[in-house]
């Protein structure tokens, strides 16, 4: 029988069933065994275990979201001008820099009192549970070169990104899955492509593992090259697994000529972890066993936000089974259909914000409500902010100058804040920079940034180079 | 990791005891590779097997630390070594049964002498140089766009090294060809060294001239081609003293700046090359008159082109329109544009970009009757990609054109233009339609022009004020750069040929009323308009993607002309500069002058020359030094300094001082032959070793650093792939050009493409030839090679890295190429009648050996009941196939 003939569950359950000498309910165990296993931090005991980073793409307005400012209001198409005689730079270009009022209201919530505009009302109900950084800062406002900094901390292209230093410096946490995985936008990878999830000077298996989650991607596989390809003419569920047992014959034979090569042995285990992650990963993504209140709780029964949430559920999914790292991305690169709202704010921003509030509120919730949220750490961040001023019709120029990011989950403090921006939203007053947020994940996993390095080209290299400091007042 | 280092410091006790220029203190220090190279004494012989000097420098280290040599290795897995170290391939059962049959003691080096001669040597041991210095043909920041000549300078590469070009030459040509050897094309193909890396296009184009930000991306830039310059030839990473003297090694901070300033007059940009020698000569006789023409100079006697030139006036006065250009006296944007008028009366907008705009000119005509207004759109160095637009590929769209002479709106029934950019004809500017326009993408960078009929004639008594609006309501900054406006009194504009008012002038005149100056002003047209085309018949040049201080301007990307300024910057802080930097290089190989003196002259070509010439010194220690690391490296996984790229004091120490020493200035002194020394390696005792484990040697040097056995070692990702089409018979030996793209591509939503790996034709003819004619795209690597060990050449890669992860295990069984291959190989096998005798056939061809019997049973066995293609790919998969022992 040819594959094309089966489903891909049946295939698994026939393939399952006894390649490379591993019986099913042994794998299935062996899967088990590790759930709840160890958490290990490097350096000290971690607070959390696992990192969920929601990527925000293009840049998010900092001021008509999670940061007001009601002086643009007072200041509302006036020339902008902070005094001092500094120097006002736009990018793109910003013709006249008229000073432009967010068009959305905003209201304080729950008990810490937080202002969150129109676009975020269901992140508004969850801002006790959240720690904001609200003074973010990027010294540069290039999309390329921000992500390169948001992710690996260096602006140039080939340093590691932090879910790969995370998965070098932790090792693995699970046994059938990879460590770290990218989810990005269905519509096409974010700026500098795959650059953002390298691994840089660090071994190639460290870099994101990129899964297409897409709405589309029913019947494609959740991991690159999980299964033989469609048009494969001879291979069947019975010659997968007999070719297994021939292919463990013939390494283990070649590996015992060489008792001393690890490396050997470490490829007849490969196969087998492979066999395990073709059981595994297609029931990560596999959402039939949710319950439909779930589905709702993520959005995925309205067609906004079902991409998104769909994405964000299958985010938990494999928190749940201790994937060290996930990132999921909302906005492809490019000039549109994500947070670059150079044109117009009133219509940009609510279109990007309705696809992903009610998701990573739900993605909250449900974690917390699973005992989840205790040991794992959720990042809401971008690759800079947006100017006081307009472009276009009503929109916005890049701005490093400050922005805002979030986190919630393991070890961090709820319903806190912490930076100041200016009156304009235009700079911050007390600059976080990404170094800062580096430090502070990789200190909530147990280890110490500053201790974590790798020599390359005669430098020992770490994520946070020669800076980071630990945000000790956002942790419990 | 932490384990290996432990490993390591234990043993490198054993060999400072025995090191003669180890820093007893420290047990580490850059000492070593400063020393003068001076060959050393050979020990005294304790090899009974071999008088080479490599094996008596090994085995005098082994046997003081109490092992010995292992046995010889079988003569097919040494073959099989041989060629995957030479060729990277793997032999032919045919070459296989060849060797094993002959007997004669000269067998050895009768395989290498032919795996030396062979094509096949350049394209894998260009394959190493290309990681080295972190080749790719894309420029791999945020627009990722596509280099479409990088591969000249592989091409090069290959050919060089298969001519056994003298290192000397090879390391100077890279520098400095284009100066060294202006005669010589492929000279330049060899600059491409300097280019190989990451370029920022958004910061280079986009950012303004004479900003911090645009100076930051220069210096970053020129440090691109010092660091791999100085970590490729001199294994120094100079690169750390860029913000304060260097930690650890002798580099002073000014060295670094000192190399800064000798690229400071280079920047990454296409460059032609020409390989007709005839067409050389012919170019450089058209540029030079050309260059005459232009300096008001006839090459030729007025009298022998006369009638030419009767000629050519009769034509112009029978086809060209007489042009007025309309002088503006007004000029006004809605949206805030600025406008400068230039001498030939056109008009430059400046200032910050709007979105979208109206520009209106207000200029007087004089009396007479006008038939037709020109809209000429010009090129402009000073725009994006030249212009004639301003948005960021140069582009404009001209959405509508409204006329008024006197007050009164003038109607166009007709437009023609030179271009028009499909979709965006010139009727949509004269359609009253705000959303449709005219624009000429794709041919921004050049100039183009329109002419707008009217639909009757306009006669005027007197002179009269002529407004012209030119409405650009596209949006995204689609607003014209450079223009200029003209009328004319033609009855029949449309057959406009472009000439200037002047020659138009003198080309009317009846013959006789010509005078002397008259016919020179037409000569000179008249040759020049001669000579452009002669100039465009050319061949169009080959480019290399390489460096140069002159080339044409893109946006904001423009030629240095002169060497930059380069200061020595405290902290590395372009706003603390201390002092000018000299051109020079390190001071810490004292034994050669370190700073070049050059820093008065305005060339930046000897800057790069005196670079070259300090790095191929007799007395350059540390460049003799590294490539012969280098070389051995890639001979036993493992240099005799294991950290390649780094021979300071954070490095690692040599295992075998002398034997380096001894390689560095036999392999100086004979020439600097790289076959040579592949040639005295690969035929050691040394090298030809089991890779068996040994007792011993397990016991009392785990990590091998003595070399007491080979290395066995996984095959890099190109021999991979190349094996995998070598064993169906379907390898394409087809050398050099353009590269083959193993990806389908379309349209990405900003500079990058989109890049498809996962529906690219398996059977396409591109996947067929040597992966050392891969295209890499840095930001989107292919994930077969990449799950091997391929790196994705953003940073230098020394040494490859392999781990086996079961991601890698899936990409091996489930690729399509390598699915399809399996299948490939089972056909080309079909040939043999059984089973029986298709087995050992494949273990010949993918393991260099026969099976035994159980092997061949259960392999048989596997292909009877689930088909040979299947038997194929799980060989494919097999360790034995992806290691060479």
């Amino acid at each position: 029988m040819m594959i094309q003939d089966l489903s891909r569950r049946d295939f698994l359950l026939r393939t399952g069933q006894g390649f490379g000498g591993l019986a099913l309910a042994h794998l299935l165990r062996s899967e088990d065994a590790l759930t709840g296993g160890a958490v290990g931090g490097i350096h000290h005991a971690p607070k959390a275990k696992r990192v969920i980073q929601l990527f925000m793409n293009g840049g998010v307005s900092q001021m008509d979201t999670f940061d007001p400012k009601p002086r643009l209001t007072q200041l509302n198409d006036q020339a902008f001008d902070p005094g001092a005689g500094q120097l006002v730079e736009s990018v793109t270009g910003s013709p006249g820099f008229k000073v432009l009022a967010s068009p959305f209201e905003f209201k304080q919530y729950g008990r810490s009192g937080r202002w969150v505009s129109s676009v975020f009302p269901h992140m508004a109900g969850l801002v006790d549970e959240l720690a904001f950084l609200t003074s973010m800062t990027s010294p540069t406002n290039v999309h390329g070169l921000g992500s390169y900094l948001q992710n690996t901390g260096f602006t140039l292209p080939g340093f590691p990104c932090v879910g790969a230093w995370v998965s070098y410096g932790l090792g693995k946490l699970n046994k059938n899955l990879p460590e770290f995985i990218v989810m990005p936008d269905p519509d096409g990878l974010p700026y500098n492509n795959l650059g953002n999830f390298s691994a840089g000077f660090l071994p190639a298996k460290h870099q994101g593992v990129v899964i297409n989650a897409g709405p589309d991607s029913n019947g494609t596989t959740p991991v690159p090259f999980l299964f033989p390809p469609k048009d494969a003419r001879q291979i069947t569920p019975q010659s997968e697994r007999a070719g297994r047992e021939l292919l463990a014959q013939l390494n283990g034979a070649f590996a015992g000529r060489f008792p001393s090569n690890s490396e050997l042995d470490a490829r007849v285990s490969s196969y087998e972890m492979a066999a395990r992650m073709q059981l595994s990963a297609p029931e990560v993504f596999d959402l039939k066993s949710e319950s439909a209140a779930t589905k709702a709780l993520y959005g995925l029964d309205h067609e906004e936000t079902s991409d998104f949430g769909r994405r964000c559920l299958i985010g938990r999914r494999m928190m749940e089974r201790d994937v060290r790292f996930v990132q999921i991305w909302s906005g492809a690169g490019g000039p549109s259909n994500n947070w670059d709202n150079h044109a117009n704010i009133q219509e940009q921003l609510p279109f990007m914000s309705r696809q992903v509030d009610q998701p990573i509120s739900g993605l909250i919730k449900d974690l917390k409500s699973r005992g989840m949220l205790d040991e794992t750490l959720v990042v809401w961040t971008t690759e800079f902010g947006r100017m006081p001023f307009s472009q276009g019709e009503a929109g916005r120029d890049h701005n490093g100058g400050t922005f805002v990011t979030w986190l919630a989950g393991g070890g961090v403090k709820p319903g806190v804040a912490i930076g100041e921006s200016d009156e304009w939203g235009w700079k911050a007053r007390s600059p976080i920079q990404c170094y800062d947020l580096h430090a502070t994940m990789l200190h909530l996993l147990g280890v110490d940034h500053e201790r974590l390095t790798v020599r390359h080209q005669g430098i020992d290299r770490r994520l946070t180079d020669v800076h980071g400091r630990v945000l000790k007042e956002i942790l419990v | 990791m932490v384990d290996r280092r432990i490993a390591f410091f234990s043993i490198s006790v054993v060999l400072v005891r025995l090191c003669v220029v180890a820093d007893s203190a420290a047990g580490a220090s850059s000492a070593w590779s400063l020393s003068p190279l001076v060959s050393p004494r050979l020990p005294e012989a304790v090899s009974t097997e071999s008088n080479a000097p490599i094996d008596q420098f090994v085995s005098q280290r082994l046997t003081s630390a109490g092992l010995s040599f292992s046995p010889p290795a079988k003569k097919s897995i040494w073959l099989r070594r041989v060629y995957f170290d030479l060729i990277g391939l793997p032999p032919s059962p045919e070459a296989l049964d060849d060797f094993i049959a002959d007997s004669s003691p000269l067998a050895f080096e009768r395989v290498v002498d032919r795996l030396l001669g062979s094509p096949r040597y350049g394209e894998r041991w260009a394959r190493h140089w290309m990681d080295a210095v972190r080749y790719a043909e894309t420029h791999g920041h945020d627009e990722d766009g596509i280099r479409e000549n990088a591969w000249p300078y592989r091409d090069w590469l290959i050919q060089a090294l298969n001519r056994d070009l003298p290192y000397r030459d090879f390391v100077k040509l890279q520098i400095a060809g284009d100066v060294i050897a202006p005669e010589d094309p492929w000279a330049v193909a060899a600059t491409g060294f300097l280019s190989c890396g990451p370029w920022d296009q958004s910061s280079q184009m986009g950012i303004q001239d004479g900003t911090l930000d645009k100076k930051i991306a220069q210096y970053l830039d020129r440090d691109d081609m010092l660091s791999v310059t100085m970590s490729t030839f001199t294994s120094t990473t100079v690169h750390c003293a860029r913000c304060h003297d260097h930690k650890f090694d002798p580099i002073p901070l000014e060295d670094y700046y000192a190399l800064q300033s000798v690229f400071a007059g280079v920047d990454k940009v296409d460059r032609p090359f020409e390989l007709d020698t005839e067409v050389i000569q012919e170019r450089a006789r058209l540029e030079a008159e050309k260059q005459a023409l232009v300096e008001g100079r006839l090459p030729t006697l007025l009298a022998s082109l006369q009638e030419d030139i009767v000629d050519w006036a009769r034509e112009i006065r029978s086809l060209s329109v007489p042009w007025t250009f309309l002088q503006p006296r007004n000029l006004e944007s809605i949206n805030g544009s600025s406008f400068e008028i230039l001498e030939d009366q056109s008009i430059l907008s400046q200032g910050e970009l709007p979105d979208t705009d109206t520009y209106t000119v207000r200029a007087i005509v004089a009396p007479g009757t006008l038939t037709a207004l020109r809209l000429e759109v010009l090129a402009d160095s000073s725009l994006p990609f030249s212009g004639p637009g301003r948005s960021e590929n140069g582009n404009f769209h001209l959405s509508d054109i409204e006329v008024r002479i006197d007050g009164k709106v003038i109607a166009i029934d007709r437009a023609v233009a030179d271009f028009e950019q499909s979709g965006w004809g010139i009727k949509r500017a004269i359609d009253d339609d705000e959303d449709s326009a005219w624009g000429v993408h794709p041919q921004e960078g050049q100039s183009h022009r329109a002419v707008f009929h009217f639909k009757d004639g306009v006669t005027l008594g007197a002179a009269a004020p002529i407004a012209v609006t030119l409405s650009q309501g596209h949006g995204r900054g689609h607003v014209i750069g450079r223009f200029r406006l003209a009328v004319t009194d033609h009855a029949s504009p449309a057959e406009d040929i472009d000439v200037s008012n002047e020659i138009y002038a003198k080309a009317a005149l009846v013959d006789s009323q010509r005078t002397e100056e008259g016919l020179r002003v037409l000569a000179l047209a008249y040759l020049k308009e001669a000579n452009e085309e002669a100039l465009e018949a050319l061949p169009s040049p080959r480019m290399v993607y390489a460096v140069s201080d002159r080339f044409d301007a893109k946006g904001n990307f423009k030629p240095s002309i002169k060497p930059r300024e380069v200061h020595v910057l405290q902290r590395g802080n372009i706003r603390s500069p201390i002092a000018l930097a000299e051109p020079g290089a390190l001071s810490c190989v004292s034994q050669i002058e370190s700073r070049f003196g050059l820093v008065a002259s305005d060339l930046e070509g000897p800057r790069r020359v005196a670079l070259a010439n300090w790095l191929v010194h007799a007395d350059n220690v540390l460049a003799w030094r590294s490539i012969v690391n280098r070389i051995w490296y890639h001979h036993f996984g493992r240099g005799i300094v294991a950290s390649l790229n780094d021979f300071g004091k954070m490095g690692d120490q040599p295992s075998h001082p002398e034997l380096l020493d001894h390689l560095a200035v036999g392999f100086r002194d004979q020439g600097g032959r790289l076959k040579w020394l592949h040639r005295h390696i690969v035929l050691s005792r040394t090298y030809r070793q089991s890779s068996a484990d040994q007792e011993a040697g397990l016991a009392i040097d785990p990590e091998n650093q003595l070399l007491w056995r080979m290395n066995a070692r996984q095959l890099d990702a190109e021999c991979v792939r190349d094996s995998v089409v070598q064993l169906s018979g379907k390898l394409d030996h087809r050398m050099g050009g353009p590269s083959s793209r193993q990806f389908k591509t379309s349209k990405g939503v900003h500079v990058t493409p989109v890049v498809d790996y996962d529906t690219f034709d398996p059977d396409a003819p591109e996947n067929l030839r040597r992966a050392v004619y891969r295209f890499v795209f840095r930001t989107v690597p292919d994930p077969l090679m990449q799950s091997l060990g391929c790196p994705d050449a953003s940073q230098l890669t020394a040494r490859r890295e392999t781990s086996a992860t079961a991601l890698q295990a899936l990409a091996l069984l489930n690729n399509r190429f390598v699915v399809r291959q399996s299948e490939h190989i089972a056909e080309s096998l079909a040939r043999i009648p059984s089973l029986d005798g298709r087995v050992p056939e494949l273990f010949r061809r993918a393991y260099s050996r026969s099976p035994t019997e159980q092997e061949r049973q259960s392999v048989s066995r596997y292909a009877r009941q689930h088909g040979f293609a299947n038997a194929c790919r799980v060989i494919l998969n097999s360790s034995e196939f992806l290691y060479c022992q």
